[in-house]
């Protein structure tokens, strides 16, 4: 069967001396919704314009249907792009925005107008056709950008940030709409932002970028289940994971006893078949979620800060060692500012870590 | 009344009054070319008390005034469209395209804008001459082509375009020529006519060149013309001063019609040579 995804070997790329992608091997299957996500100045965006071919390629291949296309022009290798600022072209109506591509490529008068009002339909853009880009609001002259990328039928849809210039509520709304867009048209999606977020609620797949390489990659729940290191275990997840330096004390049956260095009246069992020595240095990792507030036993986290958000409030703090702390309350109304709590992670729900960085299973 | 209302008031007095110095110049020239050439040696007064047209009627048929229309209009014309035709897109070549020398190029672009024009009119007669060019339009319009403003004005308009536009037209599958006759230049129409107007203005009202390069009366422009008129009338005000006021009609007319563009072209200029 042909194989229409999208497939990066060993991609790198330098900007002088630099090298910003070092080494990336991506597969992303036909009709994916594939999300790369990464600190901002990760090189996610550099990505994404190589797979376009608006940059070139250093070292390495880029395979788009089962064509080879690490050498081919932007037009030529069947992707469609959504910049961040849009980049509608301003002296043209929304219709000629969208017509665009399929005039230079000569098509005729009747397919381009069936194609545009078809797009324009999907996108309800009908009403404003013939409106310049200045005229539109920022949600439709987004939209506008989609529907430019949709009448040229693309094989990959790359979208860079495409939401970050809306507001929060437009945002969660088009976030939808796109989820929406991708099940209608059934076609691959590539899609860069920095909000973890957004990467959760979009993705199929998730690649995570760090440093120039892919951290890990998979569904959103098993990178937020599973993670295979420290640095992608505090990007997945908002808030971010807890850290906390600890000993190991003793093997156990299953895996370690660990004593936090913090406050070393408490040690926990984490379960690891790969467990490491007695006196090495790990690191525990515990989600804001997975702390329960715990009367009189436990860590002991002052807390400074207090988020309400109505339903779910995160109390945030620090331990006595003064390693910071954030632990998640739900439906709980009285107020913890300034006051000690005493908390404990939900057993199976530590990870650990070398001080490296390194996931310890 | 108060302070405000004063100030404005002084304030648009001054600019009347500068308007009337500036204006005498052009209604003296009326007034002098509707007289009997004998009334303006003997008695002539400040209003205008006689509407003789002698002085039109004979300058418009004995001198060459038409052909003289026609060179300046002709040469003014192409002048003006290969400037901005060539300077559009060697701007667009420094702007946007990466090859070695780019920033060297622009530099001598910039130098030669440096240069006086006056400084290289010997070694361009020697050039015209050498290519046999004297007495012809293209001598008149060769040298006028090199015209650095117009290079660097466009240049900081295609800069200013953001990168990711060019990108969505190289996706949606147009190349240089594409970018340039369908962004970058509808994106700066407004540029373009007010490079187009002082182009032109300047090249109309050239006066030196086309004087040193014309001999022959039948290839001058206007302004050489006038000072022909001159030579073979002897010193005959009222027609040097219709043939004048004729010279300058299309000019005032066209300032009139385009007076705002104008006046944005030469701030746009003035902002450059500033
Ligand atoms: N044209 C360029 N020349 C030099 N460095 C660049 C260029 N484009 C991007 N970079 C660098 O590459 C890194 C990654 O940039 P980018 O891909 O835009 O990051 P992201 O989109 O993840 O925020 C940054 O450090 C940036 O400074
Ligand atoms: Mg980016």
């Amino acid at each position: 069967m042909e194989d229409t995804g999208v497939h990066l070997r060993g991609v790198t790329k330098d900007f002088g001396a630099v090298q910003v992608i070092r080494g990336v091997d991506i597969d992303i299957e036909r009709g994916q919704f594939a999300v790369f996500v990464g600190p901002s100045g990760c090189g996610k965006s550099t990505l994404l314009r190589m797979i376009a071919g608006l940059e070139e390629t250093s070292g390495g291949k880029i395979i788009i249907s089962d064509r080879d296309v690490t050498d081919f022009d932007p037009a030529d290798r069947g992707v469609a792009m959504v910049f961040q600022s849009y980049a509608l072209y301003p002296h043209l109506s929304v219709f000629e925005n969208m017509a665009f591509s399929l005039r230079l490529a000569k098509r005729p008068k009747a397919e381009v107008k069936d194609k545009v009002v078809e797009a324009a339909q999907i996108l309800q853009l009908t009403d404003h056709l013939d409106k310049k880009p200045s005229q539109l609001s920022g949600g439709q002259r987004q939209r506008v950008a989609i529907g430019r990328a949709i009448v040229r039928d693309p094989d990959v849809f790359l979208f860079d940030e495409p939401l970050s210039n809306l507001d929060a509520e437009l945002r969660v709304a088009m976030r939808l709409e796109l989820a929406r867009l991708h099940q209608k048209l059934g076609a691959t999606m590539i899609y860069v932002t920095h909000d973890q977020v957004e990467a959760m609620t979009l993705a199929d797949v998730i690649f995570v970028l760090q440093g120039g390489y892919v951290q890990q990659s998979g569904a959103p729940l098993d990178l937020y289940d599973d993670p295979s290191n420290r640095f992608v275990a505090g990007f997945i997840g908002s808030p971010s994971m807890n850290f906390f330096n600890a000993t190991v004390e003793d093997r156990t049956d299953t895996g370690i006893r660990a004593r936090l260095e913090g406050q070393p009246d408490v040690a926990f069992d984490v379960d690891l078949t790969a467990p490491p020595d007695p006196g090495a240095t790990v690191v525990l990792g515990m989600r804001p979620e997975h702390l329960v507030v715990t009367e009189g036993e436990g860590m002991r986290v002052t807390v400074d800060v207090a988020e309400e958000l109505g339903g779910v409030s995160y109390q945030h703090g620090t331990l006595d060692g003064g390693d910071p702390v954030i632990f998640q309350q739900t439906g709980a109304r009285h107020n913890m500012h300034g006051t000690v709590q005493t908390v404990t992670p939900q057993t199976d729900r530590i990870f650990a870590f070398t001080p490296e960085g390194d996931r310890i299973r | 009344m108060t302070a405000k209302q004063g100030r404005n008031i002084a304030f648009s007095a001054l600019v009347l009054i500068a308007a009337a110095i500036w204006i005498f110049p052009l209604y003296w020239a009326l007034t002098t070319s509707l007289r009997s050439e004998n009334r303006i040696v003997s008695d002539a007064g400040v209003w205008i008390d006689e509407l003789n047209f002698s002085a039109y009627i004979e300058v418009l048929s004995t001198s060459k005034l038409p052909i003289w229309y026609l060179n300046s209009v002709g040469t003014s014309l192409i002048i003006t469209v290969i400037v901005l035709i060539t300077g559009m897109m060697c701007a667009y070549a420094l702007s946007q395209l990466r090859f070695p020398g780019r920033r060297l190029l622009y530099l001598v672009v910039v130098a030669s804008f440096m240069v006086p024009v006056p400084a290289l009119y010997v070694a361009q007669f020697v050039l015209m001459s050498d290519l046999g060019l004297v007495n012809s339009w293209w001598g008149i319009i060769l040298p006028q082509l090199i015209v650095p403003v117009v290079v660097i004005v466009y240049k900081q308009f295609f800069d200013a375009i953001p990168k990711e536009m060019r990108e969505a037209v190289l996706l949606d599958g147009g190349g240089e020529f594409t970018l340039l006759f369908k962004l970058y230049l509808p994106l700066n129409w407004g540029i373009t006519a007010a490079l187009a107007i002082i182009t032109f203005i300047s090249a109309w009202n050239n006066f030196f060149w086309p004087f040193l390069v014309v001999t022959s009366e039948s290839m001058m422009t206007i302004p050489v013309g006038i000072t022909q008129v001159n030579d073979s009338f002897g010193v005959f005000y009222a027609r040097m001063m219709a043939l004048a006021l004729l010279a300058a009609a299309p000019v005032i007319i066209g300032y009139l019609i385009f007076q705002k563009r104008v006046t944005e072209a030469v701030m746009i200029s003035a902002g450059v040579k500033g």
